[in-house]
């Protein structure tokens, strides 16, 4: 053999990675074999009891474990340091209140959105910058791949039995992205949240689609915003009355902001009051009223209907508070991005979890 | 169909109703909550989309097998 070639029999390893795709234990990609003594590496890295139940879906009669947790994280590619991340992160999409809820289970078919922020980053190499949504990055593709494995291996839910998504998302295999704190002109989320700068934590939140935003002709920030607003006021993302969302700014488009003056505050409120959509649009597509028992959206005429306000235009953000801000990707280019968060969520504070200590 | 076997076991007759696209799910659900072979009725797909007066005629016709399956006789 040469150098640090590592010597094996290609059959044996075939055989472990077909053995567990037989049993469905995967994402449909090869998922890398556990055993007890690497298991134990990753149980290494957390006080907690490896009973310890992570988050319970009681409507399944199935809970996750630390233990279960670790044996996924493994299986997606995780290096053990990265397991304090995973628990936070399961800690976060707990707090967030709609995965325990059985939302995984949804037709709409959405997946967990992950943002790290704090030392952690840089600790063990997750990317903040060019390609953030993109591949290449072991820490951002494996701990969001460890979520996935979990909702399939330890709650069964799979495509086609327990999860009864649609159509579902790409970002189902994996989202998981850093914040770029370094090239934002702005306090990181955490911070924004009480957290201090030198701690580490994940937010989660429950996602449906991804918005590309081009714009790299404009040092105006009303343009620039206005932008975003017409992207935001699309009817086709509504299901209750309104929305939430999440703006992943690219460094420049953040500096453009905030060469103009413009902090997050600035962005939230301007994106609120002009995101509104004419009730004649939101009639022409039969989402012009709410129902009284689901608070969906259906046409006016409709027997659950609630009367209509008598406003001719409405907003489609709760409030200002519903738009995130945060910063990511390459200061290389006019580009960003729009995440919409499921449901009518947003108005509440984001799911945050301070990660433990790193051992 | 958790919420049907929930109250039959709560000893509250029950039945559970969705629509034909789920039968799969269904019967993971029910598998899920130790009851294999949960019987339910099915629906034609979608029900969304309907209107009062088609989703009467889907209760007409689902009616009897609702009856059958609390085990009382039709009316």
């Amino acid at each position: 053999m040469t150098g640090d070639v590592p010597l094996v029999d290609p059959d044996e390893v075939l055989r472990v990675m077909e053995y567990y795709a037989d049993r469905g234990w995967t994402d449909g990609l090869p998922v890398v074999p556990v055993t007890e003594s690497y298991l134990s590496r990753f149980l290494a890295r957390t006080d907690r009891d490896p009973a310890d139940v992570v988050l319970a879906m009681p409507h399944l009669n199935r809970t996750c474990t630390v233990r279960l947790a670790a044996i996924n994280a493994a299986m997606a590619g995780c290096r053990p340091e990265y397991f304090p991340v995973v628990l936070a992160a399961w800690e976060s999409l707990k707090k967030d209140g709609a995965v325990p809820r059985a939302i995984w289970q949804s037709t709409t078919g959405t997946a967990p959105f992950l943002i790290v922020n704090g030392p952690v980053r840089s600790a063990i190499g997750l990317n903040s910058k060019g390609n953030v949504f993109g591949s290449g990055f072991r820490a951002n593709a494996t701990i969001g791949r460890a979520i996935r494995l979990t909702a399939i291996n330890a709650f069964g839910l799979r495509p086609g039995q327990l999860d009864q998504a649609t159509q579902g998302t790409l970002a189902k295999y994996s989202a998981c992205i850093a914040e770029n704190e370094e090239d934002s002109p702005w306090p990181p989320l955490h911070v924004d949240h009480g957290f201090d700068p030198a701690d580490s934590t994940v937010t989660a939140m429950v996602i449906r689609s991804f918005l590309h935003i081009e714009a790299r002709h404009t040092t105006a920030p009303e343009q620039l915003a206005m932008d975003f607003v017409t992207s935001i006021r699309r009817t086709g993302v509504l299901v209750y009355s309104g929305i939430g969302t999440c703006l992943v700014l690219g460094p420049e488009h953040a500096h453009v902001f905030d060469r103009a003056g413009w902090g997050k505050a600035e962005i939230q409120r301007f994106l609120y009051e002009h995101a509104t959509i004419g009730r004649a649009v939101l009639a022409a597509v039969g989402k012009d009223a709410v129902s009284r028992h689901t608070r969906w959206r259906l046409p006016s005429d409709h027997p659950d209907a609630l009367p209509v306000e008598e406003a001719d235009s409405v907003h489609m953000l709760h409030s200002p508070a519903a738009v995130r801000v945060i910063v990511a990707g390459a200061n290389n280019a006019g580009v960003s991005a729009i995440i919409e968060p499921f449901g009518p969520g947003g108005a509440r504070a984001p799911a945050i979890t301070k990660i433990a200590a790193l051992r | 169909m958790a919420d049907g076997i929930l109250l039959e076991r709560a000893g509250v007759p029950a039945v559970s109703i969705c629509t034909d696209a789920f039968r799969v799910t269904a019967a993971a659900m029910a598998e899920a909550y130790g009851f294999p072979g949960y019987e339910y009725v099915a629906l034609p797909h979608p029900v969304a989309s309907l209107d009062e007066e088609q989703i009467r005629a889907r209760v007409s016709d689902a009616l009897p097998e609702v009856l059958r399956i609390l085990g009382v006789a039709e009316p």
